[in-house]
């Protein structure tokens, strides 16, 4: 598990580098540097927000029941565990 | 292969595909061959809930104060909705269940079809509460030509797996007359059905439903008809789930994750699986223009629900691996979000107007009779 005061670095493609600190999801990281992402259900199970992980690891908080591809990570119901890199459904 | 409810071959059901393989027998969930289906059924269960828990009686004044494009646009949207929960109440039951071979399926989707019935359920209350007798809106339901048109599209697919299952279950594979007509059944056939069927009901549940649901939470937005919102909310959710399953299926056979022969048909119906969803799309347009025939109503009207459509579609469509045909870039009703997250759904009941809730289902009363024989 990660410790609460972690912070990392989350570059989006097309967008800009935002830093996202816990106990923030990533979906809320996201949202609060007013960049628009896609979300319905924010608890991992509609797969509305589904991003692609370009670079670096996120840990679930719930665990996902959408579909996800091998590359893909749901923003709403995971933290970065590295530094990372995405690009948000367009 | 003829169906039977106990299957007494001794087989391996984390061998067996999704469909088509051996009838299920033992309904164990212990081990799984498909985790996804144990943790879907769990979810499910969880969101639990009873139209009459929600008082829509403010609803009943509300419906008063709309103008008569706006209860054409409400009346009209509930109606499709009971059609689209008519179809999907039973449907999976039944064109599913027989030719399914591993058990957290077989629940899945009966637990699935539950949740339909009381969305079903949930018409009813709405509509009881702002007519008297509203047996004129459910007879208008197999009447209207823009309904019926919809409901020949949708169980279409269903009706024609759902026979083809019953020739193979009877008959076997082979060519087979009944009633003058010769119906040729092979295995592959069937499974091409099965795979076309799995992209309508998917495309029902990613489509169709949201055209009925941005209208109601446009009502909702200028504080009308709340009660009907809630229970609307209620319903998305539990969609947005059985959403997931049909993709999580359709993904599965199209990564090779199941049956091999499925992950062929995907490859080689994938041009008819599109054609399903764009179908869809447009008979969704059609309908928001049936829907604003008479006027808009505030804050929505055809042109952006279109778009609406279009953008849901490009989502719902890559999703499964089908591309993102239409160029719409955001989200054209962004408060549409707000109503569909699950945050928002759950209400302690002394902050919504929950007419019934159980309480005391043990009984808690203790007499000193009670004590009689106690020694100490």
């Amino acid at each position: 598990m990660s410790k609460n005061n972690d912070s990392f670095m989350v570059t989006i493609k097309d967008h800009k580098t935002v830093e996202h600190s816990a106990p923030r999801t990533l979906l809320e990281t996201i949202e609060l540097h007013q960049i628009e992402i896609q979300y319905h259900c924010r608890e991992g199970f509609c797969g509305a927000c589904r991003s692609k992980l370009i670079k670096g690891d996120v840990e679930y908080t719930t665990d996902p029941l959408a579909y996800i591809d091998d590359e893909e990570i749901l923003p709403c119901c995971c933290i970065p565990t590295t530094n990372i890199e995405i690009e948000l459904a367009k | 292969m003829k169906y039977t409810t106990f299957n007494q071959v001794n087989n391996n059901p984390l061998t067996e595909p999704m469909f088509f393989g051996n009838p299920v027998n033992v309904a164990r969930y212990d081990q799984q061959k498909h985790q996804i289906f144990e943790k879907l059924i769990e979810k499910q269960i969880s969101f639990f809930w009873r139209p009459e828990e929600v008082d829509v009686s403010k609803d009943r004044v509300d419906f008063q104060k709309l103008s008569d494009s706006e209860k054409h646009i409400f009346i009209s949207n509930l109606k499709y909705q009971t059609l689209l929960d008519s179809i999907q109440g039973r449907s999976p039951n039944i064109a599913f269940l027989p030719i399914i071979s591993i058990p957290e399926l077989e629940t899945w989707v009966e637990t699935w079809s539950f949740f339909e019935t009381i969305h079903s359920r949930s018409y009813t209350h709405i509509l009881r509460n702002l007519f008297g007798d509203p047996s004129s809106i459910f007879n208008d339901i197999v009447e209207n030509a823009e309904i019926k048109k919809r409901a020949a599209d949708i169980s279409q697919y269903y009706d024609d797996l759902i026979f083809a299952t019953q020739l193979w279950q009877t008959l076997g594979e082979g060519t087979h007359l009944v009633n003058g007509v010769n119906h040729t059944i092979s295995m592959r056939e069937l499974k091409k059905k099965l795979y076309l069927c799995m992209n309508s009901v998917n495309a029902l549940e990613a489509i169709r439903f949201y055209v009925s649901f941005a209208c109601t939470f446009a009502f909702a937005e200028r504080e009308l008809m709340e009660g009907n919102s809630k229970i609307i909310r209620l319903i998305a959710r539990d969609e947005n789930l059985h959403l997931t399953s049909t993709q999580h299926i359709l993904n599965l056979w199209a990564k090779g994750k199941d049956d091999p022969e499925m992950a062929e048909i995907a490859e080689e119906c994938k041009e008819q699986a599109t054609q399903i969803f764009l179908n869809a799309v447009e008979q969704e347009k059609q309908w928001a223009e049936f829907l604003f025939q008479h006027g808009s109503m505030i804050g929505l009207n055809k042109e952006i629900l279109c778009q609406y459509v279009e953008f849901i579609a490009n989502h719902r469509m890559s999703a499964i691996g089908l591309g993102q045909p239409f160029d719409v870039k955001s989200n054209p009703l962004p408060w549409m979000n707000n109503y569909l997250s699950s945050d928002n759904v759950q209400v302690a009941p002394q902050e919504s107007e929950i007419s019934s809730y159980l309480v005391g289902q043990i009984d808690s009363e203790v007499n000193a009779d009670d004590f009689g024989d106690f020694d100490l």
